[in-house]
């Protein structure tokens, strides 16, 4: 069997004293995308930092491709294919697109945008504003676009679709398609219908628990409700 | 009957002993530390359970202080109500100041008391030179009357009134600990936002907290000023600003005791390293920093805890003792 | 008021600001980009003044001596980041505000030990007049403000047009964003407070043949410089450059007027602002404490 672009057993996370994720166990195989569903508050976004390094967690294992992401900071994580695309569309605000891509390049050293631009030919037009000018879609067209520099091998991203027109969240859904082909995804999610379009696996979590993990290709929202 | 010696014994302990130290140590030694253990118990305080650090205590220091000197050179001669006096300028100073200097985050609040401390140490020393006398400070140690019972003018009968003061001051603060007020102090630093959806007060309770400390603070002032029997602009320079902070993390920030065990080690410190490095103060910086990166717990901080398990290990053992019977 | 000595206090106010400013720009990127409270800022200060007193009074050339002291204070920044700070960036503001004080007294006490408790002087490199406007002006003030214009340009271009530059205003916005995009943030800390030690070490290096250097001079700077701060609110470049102009200004006209003012004044300024603006003038709201 190949080796999982992301692996995680037992983990184990606290906020000082009040404990959040309980023995959570996921895998990502690559150029997979899993999904992870429930509720505000069932500890998806804390997975999702606890794997990027932002969390220390008080036991488990993490690892990428064999290699050992625990204990690392989150920017050696971040070099080792691991990209972490954390809600809420924060952009730098006071940089232009422009500035904040070339960040994205500086980090990665990568400094071939065109596979951003063919992604989100609208960036193009942007290069020069001000990222706080932006709207919503657009920051998260930058944010991912972004992460997409230094060809990641594990892109882990938080809600992209909260608060968009439809017309983006369609946009966005080709754009993971063809990103999977190269990574795998792991995206947090509310928008059922798009999970269940897209994702091979779900995961869904309650109370800082893995509920039920779910093959994806026929799953339809009922299927996952009932774990939320 | 229990419960007042349980509530007590603490305080009792601590500042008998410390009293019968006056058989085998200096007498201003002890007075020394009685007055500057007053002067920090405030400040610790206001970190402790406020979560505010203050650079300027000299500040509420010299309102102390020079109230009470004021007093004595130009209108009275009671030190008595000499230390009223000093009081009620701390009291009145820190209620101008307090309502907006609570407001500022924690980092705007030090530097402001500090601002504060250099401005009224430049009053005293210029501005007011007139009343003040500049650097050279009133002197009015003749000045104090004799008073019955206690003359405190004499050192040694002063050592007696600062115990009592003191044992008064840390009732205050033990009492306060006990409260709703002291729970409310602590919740205000933990979690403002919180604090407030419950219904109370940041602000109030933090003003009350301020005036509480720094009217402490100005205790002290007046204590030293009839002590010493004269006032410079001295105790408000800008290097005095160090001691009460250094002191409070020494002794181990928010515990009772902390300022006291804190203040008995910085001046032994203090007097022995002197006579043989005339720098000391290299010593206390680093010192500082070192019990900061080593766990900002302090001299009593970390001794408490461990003689607490000491104690209730005996406790449990009799307990238990009872119970097999 | 005579116009000539207006002119003169106006730059007398000017130089002061370029001190104040010098210092005040560590302090506030340090803040913004570490949120931490660094008062051993004013340690580097003096360590610059007296390296330049030392170097300059054996080589003869004071220009050396405000070099050295850059270069040392610099160093020493560096030290202390590494052994000290890299400890506690995670802890609230209040740790960073005490662990600093005490590194600041520790180092006014080896200063103590090392040069001693007496004033020392320090000449000025140049006793020139200038003639600005009818008036004789000092050279040596105009040149303390060129060189803080100067290093004011190049804050700007290194803030806006390298790269390091533009992740250190990224991370002033959101540094774990940046970290999480693959960055080394600590080596950002580093190289920024390294830049604050060494400006600060500038500051005290022009401002000593201005005055006696003493041990105790970064502590009697320290109010100044953090009304500065306070006022032009702790993060922002900007407002530490407008409210270092304001206070040069005040403390430099005011003892014109009424020399008790030039020290009250500032304060004055300070707690009005603080009474319709909690965070200064420029300053952001943070959230943590």
């Amino acid at each position: 069997m190949s080796e999982s672009s992301l692996m995680v057993s037992n983990l184990n996370v606290a906020y000082g004293e009040s404990k959040v994720l309980f023995d959570v166990s996921f895998e990502v195989a690559p150029k997979q995308i899993v999904c992870c569903v429930g509720r505000n508050g069932a500890g998806k976004t804390t997975l999702l930092k606890s794997v990027a390094g932002f969390l220390k967690p008080l036991s488990g294992e993490v690892t990428a491709g064999g290699d050992n992401l625990l204990g690392r900071r989150p920017y050696d994580v971040a070099r080792m294919g691991i990209k972490y695309v954390p809600q809420d569309k924060k952009v730098f605000s006071d940089l232009t697109v422009r500035e904040n891509l070339e960040l994205g390049s500086y980090a990665t050293k990568d400094y071939n945008w065109d596979t951003v631009f063919e992604f989100f030919p609208k960036l193009k037009i942007l290069l020069d504003r001000k990222a706080g000018f932006l709207s919503g879609g657009e920051r998260q067209m930058l944010m991912i676009g972004r992460a997409t520099l230094g060809k990641p091998r594990v892109m882990l991203i938080d809600e992209p679709t909260e608060g968009l027109a439809p017309s983006i969240v369609t946009h966005l859904k080709q754009v993971f398609g063809e990103l999977s082909k190269s990574a795998a995804l792991v995206i947090v999610e509310q928008n059922l219908p798009l999970v269940c379009s897209i994702a091979h696996k779900v995961y869904a979590m309650r109370d800082g628990r893995i509920a039920a993990e779910l093959q994806g290709g026929a799953l339809k929202p009922a299927d996952c409700e009932p774990y939320l | 009957m229990v419960n007042a010696i349980k509530w007590w014994w603490g305080i009792l302990l601590a500042f008998g002993l410390l009293a019968a130290g006056r058989l085998f140590l200096p007498l201003p030694f002890i007075n020394e530390v009685l007055i500057f253990s007053i002067y920090t118990i405030g400040c610790s305080f206001l970190l402790g359970r406020v979560g505010f650090i203050s650079f300027g205590q000299p500040a509420y220091l010299a309102f102390g202080a020079y109230g009470t000197a004021f007093y004595l050179f130009y209108f009275g001669t009671n030190p008595y109500l000499a230390i009223l006096a000093g009081v009620a300028c701390g009291f009145i100073g820190a209620c101008i100041v307090g309502p907006l200097f609570v407001r500022l985050r924690s980092d705007y609040f030090a530097l402001v008391n500090l601002a504060l401390a250099v401005i009224v140490f430049y009053m005293m020393q210029k501005v007011l030179a007139e009343y003040t006398k500049g650097d050279n400070g009133l002197w009015f140690l003749t000045n104090i009357a004799s008073t019955p019972i206690l003359n405190i003018g004499k050192s040694s009968d002063f050592f007696i009134f600062a115990t009592l003061v003191a044992i008064g001051v840390w009732a205050l603060y033990k009492y306060l600990d006990d409260t709703l007020f002291g729970a409310c102090c602590l919740a205000t630093k933990i979690n403002e936002a919180k604090f407030q959806f419950l219904g109370y007060s940041n602000f109030k309770v933090r003003l009350i907290a301020f005036v509480i400390a720094n009217t402490t603070t100005a205790l002290a002032g007046s204590l030293y000023a009839v002590y010493l029997g004269s006032v410079s602009p001295e105790v408000t320079a800008a290097a005095r600003t160090a001691d009460p902070v250094v002191v409070t993390i020494l002794g181990g920030v928010g515990t009772l005791f902390g300022p006291l065990v804190g203040t008995i080690a910085y001046t032994a410190l203090r007097d022995v390293l002197s006579k043989f490095i005339g720098n000391w103060e290299l010593f206390v910086g680093f010192i500082l920093v070192f019990i900061m990166l080593a766990g900002e717990k302090g001299l009593w901080g970390s001794a408490a805890p461990w003689l607490e398990r000491l104690f209730s290990r005996g406790k449990s053992a009799d307990s238990k003792a009872e119970g097999q019977r | 008021m005579d116009s000539q000595l207006l002119l003169s206090g106006f730059i007398f106010g000017l130089s002061m600001a370029s001190v104040y400013f010098l210092m005040s720009i560590g302090l506030s990127l340090c803040f913004g980009l570490m949120r931490i409270i660094s008062l051993d800022q004013l340690l580097y200060y003096a360590v610059g003044a007296y390296l330049t007193y030392t170097v300059s009074t054996a080589s003869g050339n004071v220009w050396l001596g405000v070099l050295a002291g850059v270069a040392i204070s610099g160093t020493l920044a560096l030290l202390v980041e590494r052994f000290v700070f890299r400890r506690i960036y995670e802890r609230e503001l209040t740790f960073s505000m005490i662990t600093s004080f005490g590194i600041l007294i520790g180092g006014v006490g080896v200063i103590k030990a090392i040069w001693g408790v007496v004033p020392r002087p320090v000449r000025m490199p140049t006793s020139d007049l200038i003639n600005v406007l009818g008036t004789e002006v000092p050279l040596y003030r105009l040149l303390v403000v060129a060189i803080a214009g100067l290093v004011y340009l190049g804050i700007w271009v290194f803030l806006n047009k390298t790269i390091i530059g533009k992740a250190i205003r990224a991370g002033i916005e959101d540094v774990e964003h940046v970290e999480g995009l693959g960055i080394n943030v600590s080596r950002l800390f580093t190289i920024t407070f390294v830049i604050a030690g060494a400006m600060s070490g500038l500051a005290g290096g022009l401002h000593a043949p201005l005055i006696m250097v003493d041990p105790n001079m970064g502590l009697e700077v320290l109010a100044f410089v953090f009304m500065v701060v306070i006022i032009g609110g702790l993060g922002s470049i900007k407002g530490t450059l407008i409210s270092s102009l304001i206070v040069g200004q005040v403390v430099s006209i005011g003892s014109l007027i009424y020399a008790p003012l030039a020290m009250m004044a500032p304060f004055a300024i300070m707690l009005l602002i603080l009474l319709v603006k909690p965070t200064g003038l420029y300053g952001s709201t943070m959230v943590k404490k």
